[in-house]
């Protein structure tokens, strides 16, 4: 079965460490439980929605916010570079 | 807890014997490599620059070449240069440390022929006088481990920069000095990093030191990603710096911040510290090593081979395919966290009486495979 593991309850993306192939059924450890179904293949390493999130919503690990939702990712998604942008270091922003 | 090391005049003691061979500038480097390859217990010591710098780089560079060649690793040091000079000024910086050091400076000495010639004089007598010198019994109190994160990926944030954070934890509770790096690296983390501050002023240059590299880095107009996290993180499922950043903190352990540290700074305290360097590692452990960091604990996930010249550097990776792939070259695996569910208490715990046995002569990969650099950082252009 593939695994993922949430780092602090109130995270909603989870981390494999495993990797994922769609419609996988993902066991959460650490601070979670329960199941997720991987919406597509997720690589080791990386991250998976467990509650839907909506477009310019906080996605959180460790605890703490690690950027914002540049879409809609619902639970069972790849929660990446794709759908997430940083909010520190963006000379890109700036007026 | 104790190591074995070597004593220096200084009052310091070294976990390696070496005699370092420091060019003084840039065009000296073919010599320094020359010597190095022909006598053993050598270790040369090159930069990418000197020539044409001034004002801050120069001091810099001056005080990192020095530094590297004050670090108790050292037993002594040949110092060779183009001129005069800048050949003194890092010798300077050395022998008030009470080490042998010698000097050559090539528009005396003559061609690279009659220079590698007598530059291999100089350092097989540095050798043959500092053999002599046993090993003897110090307390982990002696010692200064950096701590450097590098090819990150997500298991670097679950399971090797965690472990490392205790036993940097075990070793400041031994008495012991941690200084962990890479400015940017604490964009997104800073607040919560800050809060570890022993005083309100080092909690502020903490915190002046990441919002104004940030505000440099934002100068150019630029999203830092891509720079930071580089591709090969985001490979690793690295998201945003805010997410390195978080995994990346905790190689520093949960004990107070007493200092902030320039670019390879020596600190005067012991405990936890925070140093003010660029994130690429070669240039960070160039300063973990000026600074007098005996020792560098490297946690990696996707992979990355490099270590320092003067600081023995131990890989430590929590990523399967990586301890598969890299096999020789990572000193310590700590896969047992993420596939077996070990506390990382325990794995660090076990990680610390390593890093005391490297202290004592166990020698690391990047030592013996010879992955080891140097790159001096360069905050302004040449001229």
């Amino acid at each position: 079965m593939t695994r993922a593991i949430l780092l602090n309850s109130s995270d909603n993306v989870a981390t494999l460490i495993d990797d994922g192939t769609s419609k996988d059924t993902c066991a959460l450890q650490g601070e979670g439980s329960g199941n997720v179904e991987l919406a597509k293949d997720i690589p080791f390493g990386h991250k998976v929605a467990v509650l839907d999130i909506e477009p310019g919503g906080e996605i959180i690990k460790y605890g703490q916010v690690i950027g914002l939702a540049v879409e809609s990712i619902p639970k069972g998604q790849h929660a990446h570079v794709h759908n997430i942008e940083s909010r520190r270091g963006r000379g890109d922003k700036q007026d | 807890m104790d190591f074995l090391g070597y004593e220096r005049p200084d009052g310091q003691a070294g976990i390696r014997n070496w005699i370092g061979v420091i060019s003084a500038m840039d065009n000296i480097n073919p010599i320094t490599r020359a010597i190095c390859n022909s006598v053993e217990g050598t270790i040369p010591i090159t930069t990418l620059f000197v020539r044409g710098q001034f004002g801050k780089d120069l001091e810099i560079a001056f005080d990192t070449l020095g530094g590297m060649g004050r670090n108790p690793n050292l037993a002594g040091a040949l110092v060779i240069g183009l001129e005069e000079h800048s050949t003194g000024q890092i010798a300077d910086r050395i022998a008030n440390t009470g080490k042998p050091v010698e000097t050559m400076v090539l528009q005396q000495t003559g061609g690279s022929i009659q220079s590698t010639a007598l530059g291999m004089e100089k350092a097989t007598k540095l050798v043959l006088e500092v053999s002599n010198q046993r090993r003897q019994k110090f307390p982990a109190s002696m010692l200064t481990l950096g701590v450097e994160c590098g090819g990150s990926d997500t298991t670097s944030g679950l399971a090797s920069n965690p472990a490392i954070g205790r036993a940097a934890d075990r070793l400041v509770d031994d008495g012991g000095t941690v200084i962990i790096s890479e400015t940017s690296e604490f964009l997104g983390a800073e607040d919560l990093f800050a809060e570890r501050a022993v005083d309100d002023s080092v909690k502020q240059s903490f915190l002046d030191r990441v919002l104004g590299h940030e505000k440099r880095s934002m100068e150019r107009g630029l999203d830092i990603r891509g720079a930071n996290p580089v591709p090969d993180n985001i490979k690793g499922g690295l998201s945003t710096i805010e997410e390195k950043a978080l995994g990346a903190m905790s190689k520093a352990g949960t004990r107070p911040l007493v200092g902030i540290l320039d670019y390879g700074e020596t600190p005067v305290h012991k405990g936890m510290h925070f140093m003010a360097t660029p994130a690429p590692a070669v240039e960070s452990m160039t300063a973990f090593a000026s600074s007098g960091c005996q020792m560098i604990t490297f946690s990696t996930g996707v992979g990355n081979l490099i270590g320092n010249m003067v600081s023995p550097t131990i890989k430590v990776s929590g990523n399967p395919q990586t301890v598969k792939k890299m096999d020789l070259n990572i000193d310590y695996d700590v896969c047992a966290i993420l596939e077996e569910g070990r506390s990382i208490t325990e794995v660090g715990d076990e990680l610390y009486d390593y890093i005391l046995e490297v202290g004592s002569g166990t020698r690391v990969s990047s030592e013996i495979l010879n992955q080891r650099e140097t790159a001096i950082s360069r905050f302004e252009p040449s001229i």
